[in-house]
């Protein structure tokens, strides 16, 4: 029976697989047997690490000769598998933690439904609902009496899954009417939200008294909704401070979070979660910091001489760097460009309802676009305006949007276009930087360019080094007071994992130099043991010449002056027909010879000819 | 003398061949390239790709033979970055992903930061198992991948959303150091899938004469070694990257230097060892 059970799981496996390669209407039986053998396979690694630990220990225990060496064996083994397992070190993994939210656990029922008449379609080439609504229990999308149901707030990616699912207008517009209904209230619109793959709600930011009132009233007659949204109430409003913090001259807490963020005696301090957006505003927003402009050749030169005045004179290819730098800084000519093409009519979409009323209506030709209005581009004041901006560095951005306003029509989208332009430019501390990291990077690729001396160095980097600062202690408060949703949840490999460490340092490593060491064993055999004793050995000996030369340039070189008339010889020719016509026909031949091997063994291991792969036989 | 050459310490030899690599290694030799028809062949098959198509990056090495096949990968994926295609990595080897995160941490966040995780590439990571991995997913991708290596579930994945198996790969490409590897992947996945499945690899040298025999039909294009590697280089350089490209993809060609001068070692070695065993039997013939 001990070898019977292993025989007939070997035996049907294997017919199975056969059969399954031949049959396609056996495939899924084939794919059955491989995953079953990938489920044992990992058994077999739990045996392996077993044994492992049995033979090692055994080692040490009988002090055999070389056990301080199954004693470092085993000690990485532990080591690695402790670390690996636990994920010791392992930080989160950040698309799971939600940085700025809260979270509390909520069963999917607790969640508000929303339906509209019609029903789930049938796919004619098969096939579920998306995964995104039907993967929690009670799935998010169900159908009732004529109508579809979705219970909770859709998200855009179910709303994009479930528009995917089925290409008829009927569908996509009850689907959009469902998403449309299928949204938390106005006021808790982007606050507020269920993760159905986590099975939580989340709130973002700190919850208002108001907040509050308004989910309660949401999750009313549902005690776990009530529940979670104390559970939320309470975390969101959990502060964490910061001593010993030292601001920037002239900071000040920003007017969007002077609600939850304080700054007394030198200690910082935010009331629940701060967001990735909050960061930055701490950190670097607040400053509103200078963001380049356009340099005429008197600012370039007044530039150039201020880092002249800190050191020796730049050389020539330190002012190139400069100039390289300053030339990639924007002109007038792209801003009006991007304004220009922000002024472009935009193509509007109808909504999936209007087509659906149009074909109603009777209309054969349906067109998914509205007609396009005007296009908005900037007139001659408008652009002098821009001229203006970029000559004056007094000028500001607000400004400069007053002035487009009153020079002719804007529109919104130019607006915003604005704000992104500008918002996108590196700023002067930004480019301060470049230019110092280029200058040391020149010094180091030719060394007759003078490095940056400290006080160029000081001026280049000052503000750099006071915002570095200063971030350094805002992402310190930040890790504090994230609330951590899933710690087991980053990678054990993840780059400064102490796994990672130990691959990096010490995995890598070895094992490249113990593959790097053959080099020196096949060069002494080489000396030693490549002998040209006889015909055979002759033509291995010529075969591998002609391989190592032509595996190099000295290969090419030697043969690319050989007349046409002998261009076979050549290099890339010669290396061609080894290739093509020995090594290929030897392998095949030796492949050939293996397959015939394998189908012999197989067979006499499936039929139980041969079962010495199943041990001594002892029972 | 021949006494003396013939019972060589082989330290000698060890230290003659951490010459012949380390000098050139600090002088940084460097040699000139002509592309080889394999390596063409590799290459037209990737131009043939057009954006969006669906390329499975099977990184099937470890460290041990990093230094002969890392280049070759970092080639493949700045070609495939380049041809705007959906780049899924996959490995069949406990220590590929360190491989694969390499090579997205160099190539494609480095130089491509508007490619974006899960629609522009992903990475399937590990999966044990060997061939047997490869035999399931070419004809269900699900019945062993149900997330990627982030633990995401690959129905929330948009490019991997309409994917149901391999056989909607418009190429394979492998770059593969040891078991399995090139022939797992020609095996059970390029040979039954002849109609479906285009393929080309890259390997060791010690692997690659195994897989001539694979040529064209089951495999499109191999690049060898190192040698391989640096021809494949060249032509991505010469097509993509201009007259001053990054060092990070020269790195086969500055790796030829010191190969060159360790194989003329080798063939030194040789003629110095029959030298003295052709005297020495002439001595015992006297």
């Amino acid at each position: 029976m001990k070898r019977l059970v292993p025989l007939l799981i070997t035996a049907i496996g294997g017919f199975v697989l056969i059969i399954s390669f031949f049959i396609p209407a056996w495939q899924e039986s084939g794919e059955v047997v491989a995953v079953w053998f990938d489920i044992l396979a990992s058994i077999a690694f739990i045996l392996g690490g077993g044994n492992l630990l049995a033979v090692h220990l055994k080692k040490i225990s009988d002090r055999v000769a070389g056990w301080g060496y199954s004693g470092v064996t085993l000690l990485a083994f532990l080591v690695t598998l402790v670390i690996g397992l636990l994920k010791v070190g392992t930080a989160p993994a950040p698309q799971t933690e939600f940085f700025g939210e809260t979270f509390a656990p909520l069963p999917v029922a607790a969640l508000p439904e929303f339906s509209v008449p019609g029903s789930i379609p049938v796919r004619e080439e098969g096939g579920r609902v998306p995964a995104s609504v039907r993967a929690t229990d009670p799935p998010q999308l169900s159908e009732a009496s004529g109508r579809l149901i979705f219970r909770g707030w859709m998200t855009a990616a179910q709303k994009a899954d479930l528009l995917g699912y089925q290409e008829t207008l009927t569908w996509r517009s009850q689907v959009e009417e469902l998403a449309e209904l299928a949204r938390p209230p106005a006021e808790l619109r982007g606050k507020v939200q269920f993760y159905p793959e986590h099975g939580v709600l989340s709130f973002r930011g700190v919850m208002s008294g108001a907040d509050r009132e308004q989910l309660e009233e949401l999750f009313a007659s549902q005690p776990a909704g009530l529940e979670a949204v104390a559970d939320l109430y309470r975390r969101s409003q959990s502060v964490t401070e910061l001593s010993g913090v030292s601001p920037p001259p002239g900071f000040q807490i920003p007017d969007a979070a002077s609600g939850f963020v304080e700054l007394n005696a030198g200690t910082l301090a935010v009331r629940g979660p701060m967001s990735e957006g909050l960061r930055r505003q701490l950190a670097v927003d607040w400053l509103h910091p200078d963001r380049v402009r356009p340099m005429t050749d008197e600012q370039r030169a007044a530039r150039r001489r201020e880092l002249e005045a800190l050191g020796p004179p730049l050389t020539d290819e330190q002012v190139q760097v400069l100039a390289t730098e300053f030339d990639g800084i924007w002109i007038p000519e792209m801003l009006i460009q991007a304004l220009n093409t922000a002024g472009l009519a935009a193509v509007e979409t109808k909504t999936y309802r209007e087509l659906l009323a149009e074909r109603d209506a009777g209309e054969r030709n349906l067109v998914a676009t509205k007609p396009k209005g005007e296009d908005v581009q900037l007139n001659a004041d408008q652009e002098a305006a821009v001229q203006r901006y970029a000559a004056e560095p007094a000028m500001t951005a607000a400004e400069l949007e007053a002035a487009l306003q009153q020079a002719g029509p804007w529109l919104p989208s130019q607006s915003a276009a604005l704000s992104n332009f500008l918002n996108e430019q590196p700023t002067v501390a930004e480019l301060d930087r470049k230019i110092a990291f280029k200058l040391l990077r020149l010094h180091r690729k030719s060394p007759s360019n003078p490095p940056p001396t400290s006080a160029q160095l000081d001026a280049l980097l000052a503000e750099t080094r006071l915002r570095a600062a200063w971030g350094w202690q805002v992402d310190e408060l930040f890790r504090r007071s994230h609330q951590t949703k899933f710690p087991w949840s980053g990678d054990y490999s993840s780059p400064g994992s102490p796994f990672d460490w130990i691959f990096r340092s010490i995995f890598q490593p070895v094992t490249a130099t113990m593959f790097a060491m053959l080099a020196f064993y096949v060069a002494s055999a080489a000396f030693r043991a490549f002998r040209a004793k006889n015909v055979e050995a002759v033509l291995l000996l010529g075969t591998a010449f002609l391989i190592l030369l032509m595996q190099t340039f000295v290969g090419v070189l030697l043969t690319e002056h050989l007349p046409d008339w002998l261009s076979a010889l050549k290099a890339d020719n010669l290396k061609r027909y080894l290739t093509i016509i020995f090594v290929t026909a030897g392998s095949r031949a030796i492949m050939i010879g293996i397959a015939l091997g394998v189908v012999a063994t197989s067979l006499k291991i499936l039929l139980g000819v041969d079962r010495s792969y199943l041990g001594s036989g002892d029972e | 003398m021949l006494e003396q050459l013939a019972q060589l310490d082989r330290r000698w030899v060890f230290l003659a061949m951490g010459l012949a690599i380390g000098v050139p290694v600090l002088l940084q030799l460097e040699f000139p390239e002509a592309p080889g028809s394999q390596a063409r062949a590799v290459f037209e098959e990737i131009e043939k790709l057009k954006p969006g198509d669906r390329v499975l990056l099977a990184w099937d090495f470890d460290p041990a033979t990093e230094a002969e096949l890392g280049p070759m990968a970092t080639a493949f994926a700045r070609h495939c970055c380049e041809k705007r295609v959906q780049m899924f990595f996959i490995t069949l080897l406990p220590v590929g992903p360190q491989m694969i995160e390499k090579t997205i941490e160099n190539v494609v966040r480095a130089d491509f930061p508007q490619l974006v995780y899960g629609e522009d590439y992903v990475n399937l990571g590990f999966k044990s198992g060997y061939e047997a991995v490869i035999k399931v997913i070419v004809t269900n991708l699900r019945g062993l991948y149900t997330t990627d290596a982030r633990g995401t579930n690959l129905d929330l994945i948009p490019m991997c959303q309409a994917v149901q198996n391999l056989q909607q790969m418009h190429l394979i490409v492998n770059v593969s150091g040891s078991y399995p590897g090139t022939k797992e992947w020609v095996q059970y996945a390029a040979t039954p899938y002849q109609k479906q499945l285009r393929m080309v690899a890259g390997c060791t040298g010690v692997q690659t004469p195994e897989m001539y025999p694979y040529i064209p039909q089951q495999l499109r294009g191999l690049l060898g070694a190192i040698k391989g590697a640096s021809e494949y280089e060249t032509l991505v350089v010469e097509r993509y990257l201009g007259e001053s490209p990054d060092p990070k993809y020269l790195e086969a060609r500055r790796r030829m230097g010191p190969q060159l001068v360790a194989h003329l070692l080798m063939i030194g070695l040789i003629i110095a060892g029959n030298v003295v065993y052709f005297l020495q039997r002439r001595a015992a013939r006297a």
